[in-house]
Formats: C-alpha cells, sequence, structure tokens
C-alpha cells in the first residue's frame, strides 16, 4: 500500500463523521457559490456594459428631462456615430398589475442602431415602423404574460396621465431577442411620438436620455466631457457617463448590499474551516499511538504531516466536489432560470461563472490544508515514546 | 438518577479546543442571523414610525411613490378644502410637497447616489410634531437654506452642517440645520423651501403630493371617498401610515429572503460542525459511558446527558454570537430603496425578541446535532465498551 493510500483509506474509518464533514463542507461550497453568483449577477451590467457607449441625461436627477433639440446636438458631434434617445414610461399592465418590467418611449428609427444587442426579424421591424401605435417586447416578458405578436395591449402608467376616454392601448409588432446575456429580455419599446403627441404642451419635446454610440472607443470618456461641456451654459445641463460608470453608479447605491454579502461569504469560509479543522484534529488526536508507531518503524516526521495534509485534502475535495455536483446545476437549472425569468429586470443573468466554480473548489481545499497545518505540525513534533504511550 | 450537568462541564473544558471551535461556529452563525434580523427590524422600525393614522397622503391616482405624482396647484385648495381635513381656526391643515432625487457623490463609494429632497412650506413641520432640530437652527422662509436629516448627514459631499451643495448650476444652498424625526424615513432627506425647490427643478405650478391632517383616524374613509369620487381631480388618497408601509414592502421582502437564506444555509452547517463533534466525543467516551451504564445510569439519562452537552456547547456558542450582534448596533447600513430609488439609511435594532430567536436557535441546533450521537451513546452496551 502507498502512502497516499493510507491516508485515503484513513477516511474509511471513521465513516459517519468522514461523511458528516464531506456534507458541511459541500453545504458551505453550495452558500458560497450561491453568495458569489448573487453578487455576480448584481455587478454582471456593469462589468460587461459597452465600452463605445454614453449615457447623457439630466446633470441633478433622472426625474427632470432634457429638452428634444439636444439629440441633434450630440448627433452633430464630430466623434459620435449614432445617437439615440427614450423616455421612462413607467408602465403596467393592469391585468398583471405585480408583474415589473420596463416600458420605454423610444425613436424607432436611431434605437437599434446604437442598441445593437437587441435584434428583431427585418419584417417584425418594418411593421413596427409602420405602425406608430406599435410595439417591441423582450422574448422574456412576451412568454411570461402570453403576448404574441398582433395582440393589443393597454398600459397603465404611474408618470404620464392618461384620458380616461384614450387609454394607452399598443399592438405588438415585433418580439426581441438579445445577443449580449446581460441585456434586459423584459422590455417594453413603443414609439416615442405617439407619447409626445398625447402630452399636455408644457410637457412636450421632452426626452428622458440620450445613449451615443462614439466612434473610437479609446476615446469614450473624452467624448462624454465634451458633450458635457456643449449643454454647460445651456438651460439644463448634463450628466454623461460611459455605460460602465453609469451602472456602477446604480451599484454604489447597493454597495452596503455588496459589502454584507462579501462579509457572509468569508464567514462561511471560516466556518468551513472549523468544521475541517475539527474534524482532522479529533483524527489526530484519535490516532496519535499509530502515529509513534509508524514513526518508530521508521516513517520521518514529513510523512506524518504528508498523512494528515493528504487526508484533509481529500475530504475538503469531495466536499467541494460534491457541493459544485449539487450547487451548479441548481442555480442553473432551477433558480437562476427562475429568477431571469422573473425578476429579469434586476437579475438579466443569473449562471455561475467558471471563476466562481474554480474559486469555491480552489478554496475549499486551500482552507482543508490551513485547517490540518496545526494538527499535522503538532504530530510530527511528537517523540515517539511520548505519542506511543499516549491514550486517546 | 440524571447524571449532573458538572460531568458534561468538564467533558468539556478537557477538550478546549474542539469546545471553542465548534462554539465560536454557532456563534458565527447566530451572529450573521441575528443581524440579518436585526438589519430587517431596522427597516421595518424606520418606514412604519413616520406614519400617522390621522395624516392622508393624496398622490396622483396611478403613482405609487410621491416622485412621480403631481398634482396641481389649483387642486392643493380643493383637497384641503374636503370634508374631515383639520381646521386650524379657518385654515385647513395641510402641506403640499415637492420631492426629487438628486444625484450626489456617496462618501467612500465609487459614484453617485440619489438623494431625496423634499420642498416644503412651514406647515410641513406642522403635520410633523415629532420633528426636533438637533443642530443649527430651521432655514429662514424663502432663502437658499436647508435641513438635513441625521442619518444621512456626513455621508454624501455636502450634507453636514455649515456644508453646501449645488441644487442648480450656480446656486448654492447651504445646510443651516440638521433634524431628527424618531428614527423615521425622513431622517434620510434634505428638507428646503418648496418655491427655492420648484424654481431650480423647474416643477412651478404643480406639487407632488398633498399631506392633510384629518380630524381623526376615523374621518379617513369620508375623506377618501369625497376625493376620489371626483374623476376629474384624478387623486388618490391613502393613509400615511399605509403609505409609509408600501415603500417598503420591496426592501422587506428583499433583506428577509436574502437573510432567510443565508440562515438555512449556515444552520444547517453549523448543526453539522456539532454533530461532528458530540460523534467524536461519544467515540472517546465509550469506556466512560460504558462505566456509567455499569455503575447504573439508564440509557435515557445517557441520552439526556448528551443531549445536554451538545445544548451547552451551543448555547455557549449562540451566547457569543448574540453578544457580537448586538456591537452591530453602533453601525449603520445605507442602501438604496426601490420604492422611492433613493438612498435610505438604516440601523441594526437589537430587539429582545431577536436576541432570544438568536439564543433559541443556537440551543436547536445544538439540540438536532446532538440528537443522534447521544442516540448512538445511549446504545453503547456497558460489557462490550469496558472491555475496550
Amino acid at each position: 500500500m502507498t502512502l497516499t493510500g493510507l491516508a485515503a483509506r484513513n477516511i474509511l474509518r471513521n465513516k459517519t463523521r468522514s461523511f458528516l464533514t464531506i456534507l458541511g463542507v459541500s453545504i458551505a461550497v453550495i452558500a458560497f457559490v450561491l453568495l458569489r453568483t448573487i453578487v455576480g449577477a448584481w455587478t454582471v451590467a456593469a462589468d460587461h456594459a459597452q465600452k463605445d457607449r454614453i449615457v447623457t441625461r439630466h446633470k441633478v436627477t433622472f426625474i427632470m428631462q432634457l429638452p428634444k433639440k439636444y439629440i441633434d446636438d450630440v448627433r452633430n458631434h464630430p466623434d459620435v456615430a449614432a445617437a439615440t434617445y427614450a423616455n421612462w414610461f413607467g408602465g403596467r399592465d393592469p391585468k398583471n398589475e405585480t408583474e415589473f418590467f420596463a416600458s420605454l418611449a423610444i425613436d424607432p428609427e436611431s434605437y437599434f442602431e446604437v442598441i445593437k444587442e437587441v435584434s428583431v426579424p427585418a419584417d417584425q421591424k418594418a411593421a413596427f415602423l409602420e405602425d406608430r401605435t406599435g410595439a417591441i417586447v423582450g422574448d422574456v416578458i412576451a412568454q411570461k404574460l402570453g403576448w404574441k405578436i398582433g395582440d393589443k395591449v393597454t398600459l397603465e402608467s404611474g408618470i404620464y396621465a392618461n384620458d380616461l376616454d384614450k387609454p394607452w392601448t399598443f399592438t405588438i409588432r415585433g418580439i426581441y431577442t438579445a445577443t449580449a446575456k446581460t441585456a434586459d429580455r423584459s422590455s417594453f419599446l413603443f414609439h416615442w411620438s405617439t407619447l409626445n403627441e398625447t402630452l399636455p404642451e408644457t410637457r412636450r419635446d421632452e426626452i428622458g436620455w440620450i445613449i451615443s454610440r462614439v466612434k473610437d472607443a479609446n476615446k469614450t470618456a473624452g467624448v462624454g466631457v465634451a458633450v458635457d461641456q456643449m449643454f454647460d451654459g445651456r438651460d439644463v445641463q448634463t450628466l454623461s457617463q460611459d455605460e460602465h460608470s453609469f451602472n456602477a453608479s446604480f451599484l454604489a447605491g447597493f454597495s452596503a448590499v455588496l459589502k454584507a454579502l462579501d462579509v457572509v461569504s468569508l464567514v462561511i469560509l471560516v466556518i468551513m474551516m472549523l468544521v475541517l479543522g475539527n474534524t482532522i484534529a479529533m483524527g489526530v488526536r484519535e490516532r496519535t499511538s499509530e502515529y509513534g508507531t509508524l514513526r518508530a518503524i521508521g516513517f520521518m516526521p514529513g510523512h506524518i504531516v504528508m498523512f494528515i495534509l493528504g487526508e484533509a485534502v481529500l475530504l475538503s475535495a469531495l466536499g467541494g466536489a460534491l457541493g459544485l455536483a449539487i450547487g451548479y446545476p441548481f442555480v442553473e437549472q432551477g433558480l437562476g432560470r427562475w429568477l431571469e425569468e422573473n425578476m429579469g429586470s434586476f437579475f438579466p443573468y443569473f449562471r455561475v461563472s467558471p471563476g466562481t466554480a474554480i474559486a469555491a473548489m480552489a478554496l475549499s481545499v486551500g482552507l482543508g490544508v490551513v485547517a490540518a497545518a496545526i494538527p499535522a505540525h503538532g504530530a510530527s513534533k511528537l517523540k515517539v515514546t511520548e505519542a506511543l504511550r499516549r491514550v486517546a | 438518577m440524571m447524571i449532573p450537568i458538572k460531568y458534561n462541564v468538564r467533558s468539556l473544558l478537557v477538550r478546549k479546543a474542539t469546545t471553542l471551535a465548534t462554539a465560536f461556529g454557532i456563534g458565527l452563525v447566530v451572529w450573521v442571523l441575528s443581524t440579518s434580523l436585526m438589519l430587517s427590524a431596522g427597516v421595518k422600525k424606520t418606514m412604519s414610525t413616520a406614519g400617522r393614522e390621522d395624516v392622508a397622503i393624496v398622490l396622483r391616482k396611478g403613482s405609487d411613490a410621491e416622485m412621480g405624482s403631481s398634482v396641481e396647484d389649483p387642486q392643493v385648495g380643493l383637497v384641503k378644502a374636503m370634508p374631515g381635513v383639520k381646521k386650524e381656526g379657518t385654515t385647513p391643515l395641510g402641506s403640499a410637497e415637492v420631492v426629487v432625487v438628486a444625484a450626489m457623490a456617496k462618501i467612500g463609494a465609487d459614484g453617485v447616489t440619489n438623494v431625496t429632497i423634499r420642498g416644503m412650506t412651514p406647515d410641513g413641520l406642522k403635520l410633523r410634531p415629532k420633528v426636533k432640530i438637533t443642530a443649527g437652527r430651521a432655514p429662514s422662509p424663502g432663502a437658499d437654506e436647508v435641513l438635513v436629516g441625521s442619518r444621512i448627514r456626513g455621508r454624501i459631499e455636502g450634507l453636514d452642517l455649515d456644508q453646501s451643495f449645488e441644487i442648480k448650476k450656480n446656486r448654492k444652498v447651504k445646510v443651516v440645520g440638521i433634524f431628527e424625526d424618531d428614527g423615521s424615513a425622513s431622517e434620510s432627506e434634505v428638507w428646503s423651501d418648496l418655491d427655492v425647490l420648484r424654481s431650480s427643478f423647474g416643477r412651478e405650478g404643480g406639487v407632488s403630493s398633498v399631506r392633510v391632517e384629518l380630524e381623526s383616524a376615523a374621518a379617513f374613509d369620508g375623506f377618501k371617498t369625497a376625493l376620489e369620487s371626483d374623476k376629474r381631480l384624478g387623486l388618490a388618497a391613502m393613509r400615511e401610515s399605509e403609505f409609509f408601509e408600501k415603500q417598503s414592502e420591496g426592501l422587506s421582502i428583499f433583506i428577509g429572503a436574502l437573510g432567510g437564506l443565508i440562515a438555512f444555509f449556515f444552520s444547517v452547517g453549523a448543526m453539522i460542525g456539532a454533530a461532528i463533534t458530540m460523534y467524536s466525543s461519544v467515540a472517546n467516551r465509550q469506556r466512560e459511558i460504558g462505566t456509567l451504564r455499569a455503575l447504573g445510569f439508564s440509557r435515557f439519562s445517557i441520552l439526556v446527558c448528551f443531549v445536554a452537552e451538545s445544548t451547552l456547547l451551543a448555547g455557549v456558542g449562540g451566547l457569543l454570537g448574540v453578544a457580537a450582534s448586538m456591537g452591530m448596533g453602533t453601525l449603520k447600513f445605507s442602501m438604496l430603496n426601490y420604492a422611492s430609488w433613493s438612498e435610505m439609511v438604516f440601523s441594526f435594532e437589537a430587539t429582545p425578541s431577536i436576541l432570544l430567536t438568536g439564543l433559541i436557535f443556537a440551543v436547536a441546533m445544538g439540540f438536532f446535532g446532538g440528537l443522534l450521537p447521544a442516540l448512538r451513546a445511549a446504545r453503547v452496551s456497558p460489557l462490550a465498551a469496558m472491555r475496550g
């Protein structure tokens, strides 16, 4: 029998304890993977932001709008390739009151030129462009609320008043899919001009924000500054951010939550180490006289350390593998799908990243080594005679 | 006859390292659990204390937050004239307010966050009798001066006593006072003069909401019916207390769900930890158990003895965890509230019931974690055990 074989056989000596330890490690790994995936899903939008896009909005508050003529100034800027605009409509389907989805009044001609990750079949797009009361919806929300092309949908808005005799009714002309995994597949898009016409004189010709694509992605930050300078002397000042900062500033609001999740992930690792360390320490205590025998027949202190570390690594690797084997399909097939379908606006992409899986595995093995270090060191330092004399 | 508890205490003390590791693990679990419960309680307290039963808040129909709502100036008078509104002499008690959110730089985090700024006339303070100005003074009406809530102060650039911030390009407003409002959500707001805010944000001619004080809490139904039956107004009324509860619903569910998920995994993990410790304890003490049985202790008393030891172990851990979580009481937690889309600061509320829950939770983990090992101990045959 080889030395590693002996270490492996040791695990089978106390089956209940080994089983419980592996179970404990695997539960810690599942919890760790779940938490890191939550954090990842939260920040995924910021991490995968398009580098060549700028969002321009009201400098002080997102609830105020920009004059529509600003779009022409942005489009005329030499470094801007294309620009589009949208208004947040705050729509809700009165038949599905609790269902949250983004509803945007968009400029149909330019929107798809700038937002490239949204793709609509050409014939549906043409039908949408032609019908002024048409709408295009994301495939996720369409499936969820059972909307099909040709359906009429009436929305209520919490922001724009509608007369009782003139409800907001749209005909669904297209269903879009997303080519980027972080894109929201639950939006409801309709013609900006349709919204504009129904507004009172004082609220007309205002746009919520401008999204522009720059010609050279390396100049994105500079173009943002230039756009803000352009409007600095006007009535309404703007704040332009590249998409990454725009998303990051949204995350700033949740920084405390993200920090808390980080702390909890760390606590999980500590608990995992305690469980492992406890098991190893007990095993070592029980087998002290055996280690004495091994030393007496010629094994070196290094061998003893190897036995103990080998056992710890094997236990934690088994636990880590079991945890991933349960946690991965649970997130991928169950929870992740559910979240993407039901809370797609918050978590458009909820999947375990390879980095998380590798980190979970590496950490469980690494912590196994750390947990075994003290007992292993202690056992290797024992005098042979003392070890032989000791009773568990 | 039962085995004295002293035996268990000594057993735990003999295995100092193992006992400490297990108790520490359980302590961590209890700490995380009670901290998340405390936060959840903090959110509830913050959002519900401000609401009064006898104050109605009027928003545009279909709006569920003040920010998105708009009430035209001429409608304000009509709302105040509705039946059920309390009068001071001949003037009805009501406050028309504008609520906006402004992007401001958060101290100690990347990027900007949204801060709620509320514009109101001095009438607003009459409807909020619990508000106390704790530092500085009240702003002079019409001046470019603001009050800042005690929770948000010092967390955002420019929001502290005697500092100032730009409410609009080239228009600075100065923070002249800090207020407290019995721990309510408004302590995360900035309060300014109604007209200063309206002119800076181009909101002339309308407000976001109208608050009115009612003759009594029971007068609400009459007020609501009168207001909502006038379809041309397009307004809806809600009790202030109910309004605040609705605002915090999403956040409470979110924190509760996250806390519950974490607590579940942690408790299973800790239970396994306790079980490992107790199983080993039982295995190492075969001879002892055999001796105890030979001395005449029954299987049942062995079972009780080991469950008690595990419970004691977990109880110590629970005490550690609860004590640590009480230390969190001094910290503040700030995050974006979905409903108002602006930054809110919460405290961790350590209530006796939460601390007790944490402790009971620990004891339960010890009990269930120790049950199986104790059963094994109880089944030990005295003869076999003593023979070794």
